[in-house]
């Protein structure tokens, strides 16, 4: 008689419990690589990148322009002038893209879509990685003299791609004015360019020193950095960066 | 039913809106105030633009900030300065604002067409919208904020720049709208929100003034609204709601505390009259 009672108690707390988890639905939370998944799907390439059109066109010519220059540039400051210009592309295609969304009227639409702006400049930004990764090494193949360069140029050319990429996202996700990336950017060539001027050629030859292993594992870690901005995008969006990143006021 | 629990937003020591209660269960809400009261700082809320300071918003007992894409998913946004792409057709705008709201092709393309229909575009869907008026910019506005057929409706500022008939136009397909959904519209231009809106919600201080049903408003002005051709015989302290021209002679609208009933004329107050009284300070 008590066995059944307690069997009777069990079945009832056991339906409690599932009825508990059925009202809170059965949910896989979200990760970055499932939101990329269905963003893809649902938008296709053709939407991403939806009125880019003006952006590419002023990045094209800045990086044409940029390419002219570094043609020229002495053989004694290859590696600084390389480590300067890998991240360019990415930098130029995000600046002015993503400062074009933020200052276009339909910002604050497309903020409260299903898929924020938010997350499709995060997706926008990967691709761009994408990009820029190829970029930079036909940057660093162009500046090195040897395989042994390449293998040790390639991998400070990447750490400076993903350092400036995971610092990128940081300003989108803290700073909600209109011309922070844009600032941010600038500021990023500028300290790039000065830096090789101002030290000499202290830059270059530190920069031509630093062991494979280590500048791998500082381009490793640049990606860790750069991959972890890119998910905290993507996913949910805690309401604190909801307001740093919608300039609405 | 969306709620708001006490709900604060400050702009460092600025206070945009400070502890607002209200709900919303179904109709046209209209938040009527003037410029710089809290009703954009209001809607941003409400489409998760920004965030309360202090205080919560609730979408049937959750948080829509936990809520997040599940409560994007459930509005329907129409800014007060809606940026739109010229170069696009009405057409190619609204299956790409469908895709950003997560609605798979096919119901993107039957839903385009629909509710170009609806808002009487359907004629003009290919032709860019560089050329299109701004009542038809707006009905595009409407058409994009119906794509994910939204439970809640949200209206900044719908009808300004309109022309009057556009104005009717609006009001007309709103109403329509609202038989089964929220819609909350914000406006200052009372005549918008007269026949159409289920509940008035007014700001003052920003705080919370009144939210109440438009005859209801209007009656707590019942016996203090007068019209006279001769407004220097009012001795008492009044104030000067509108004037009009009548067979030559000026005829003025007032509101008085006190009693005028045996040398100017009695008449029925309207929301414009609640609107004027209630914001006495702030018209000059």
């Amino acid at each position: 008689m008590n066995d059944e009672k307690c069997q009777e108690n069990l079945n009832i707390k056991k339906n409690a419990s599932i009825e508990f988890i059925l009202e809170q639905g059965l949910q896989k939370p979200q990760t970055a690589r499932s939101q990329i998944s269905k963003m893809l799907k649902t938008l296709g390439f053709r939407y991403i990148f939806w009125d880019t059109f003006y952006s590419l066109f002023f990045t094209a010519i800045t990086v044409a322009c940029v390419l002219l220059v570094f043609a020229v540039v002495p053989e004694s400051l290859r590696f600084s002038a390389c480590v300067a210009v890998a991240p360019l592309l990415f930098l130029c295609i995000t600046a002015f893209t993503e400062t074009a969304q933020r200052v276009c009227g339909l910002y604050e639409l497309k903020q409260t879509c299903l898929f924020t702006l938010r997350q499709i400049t995060a997706l926008r930004v990967v691709c761009y990685s994408v990009i820029g990764a190829v970029f930079t090494a036909v940057i660093a193949a162009s500046g090195a003299k040897s395989v042994y360069e390449f293998a040790a140029m390639f991998p400070l050319c990447l750490f400076s791609l993903f350092a400036c990429a995971a610092l990128s996202l940081t300003v989108m996700r803290f700073k909600k004015s209109k011309w922070n990336l844009m600032a941010y950017s600038v500021l990023w060539v500028f300290i790039s360019v000065a830096l090789p001027f101002s030290q000499n050629e202290l830059w270059e030859s530190f920069l031509a020193r630093i062991p494979i292993a280590v500048s791998s594992a500082a381009a490793l870690i640049g990606f860790a950095l750069f991959a972890f901005q890119i998910s905290k995008m993507l996913v949910r969006q805690p309401a604190q960066e909801v307001n740093k990143y919608a300039h609405a006021q | 039913m969306l709620m708001l629990n006490n709900v604060t937003k400050k702009y460092g020591s600025f206070t945009a809106l400070e502890d607002i209660n209200l709900e919303f269960k179904g109709g046209v809400y209209a938040l009527l105030a003037p410029n710089g009261a809290g009703k954009t700082t209001l809607i941003k809320m409400l489409t998760t633009l920004i965030f309360p300071t202090g205080g919560e918003i609730l979408w049937n007992g959750d948080e829509i900030v936990r809520l997040d894409a599940a409560y994007r998913g459930i509005i329907g946004y129409l800014p007060q300065d809606f940026g739109y792409y010229k170069n696009h057709s009405p057409r190619d705008f609204l299956l790409y604002l469908s895709a950003v709201k997560c609605i798979d092709r096919n119901t993107a393309k039957r839903k385009t067409e629909q509710l170009l229909e609806l808002v009487g575009l359907s004629d003009v869907q290919g032709k860019k919208m560089k050329k299109f008026s701004g009542g038809m910019i707006q009905r595009v506005g409407i058409a994009q904020a119906m794509l994910n057929d939204p439970k809640i409706l949200i209206l900044d500022e719908p009808t300004a720049g309109l022309d009057p008939k556009e104005r009717v136009r609006f009001r007309n397909l709103i109403s329509s709208l609202s038989k089964d959904r929220i819609v909350i519209l914000s406006t200052h231009i009372v005549s918008d929100i007269e026949t159409i809106a289920s509940r008035v919600i007014m700001f003052k201080d920003h705080k919370l003034f009144a939210n109440d049903e438009p005859a209801a408003l209007c009656a707590s002005l019942a016996g203090k609204v007068y019209e006279t051709d001769d407004i220097t015989a009012i001795p008492a302290p009044y104030l000067a709601l509108t004037e009009r021209q009548d067979g030559g002679k000026t005829i003025m609208r007032f509101a008085s505390e006190q009693d005028c009933g045996s040398i100017a004329q009695s008449v029925s107050p309207n929301l414009e009259d609640v609107f004027l009284y209630v914001y006495r300070d702030e018209r000059e």
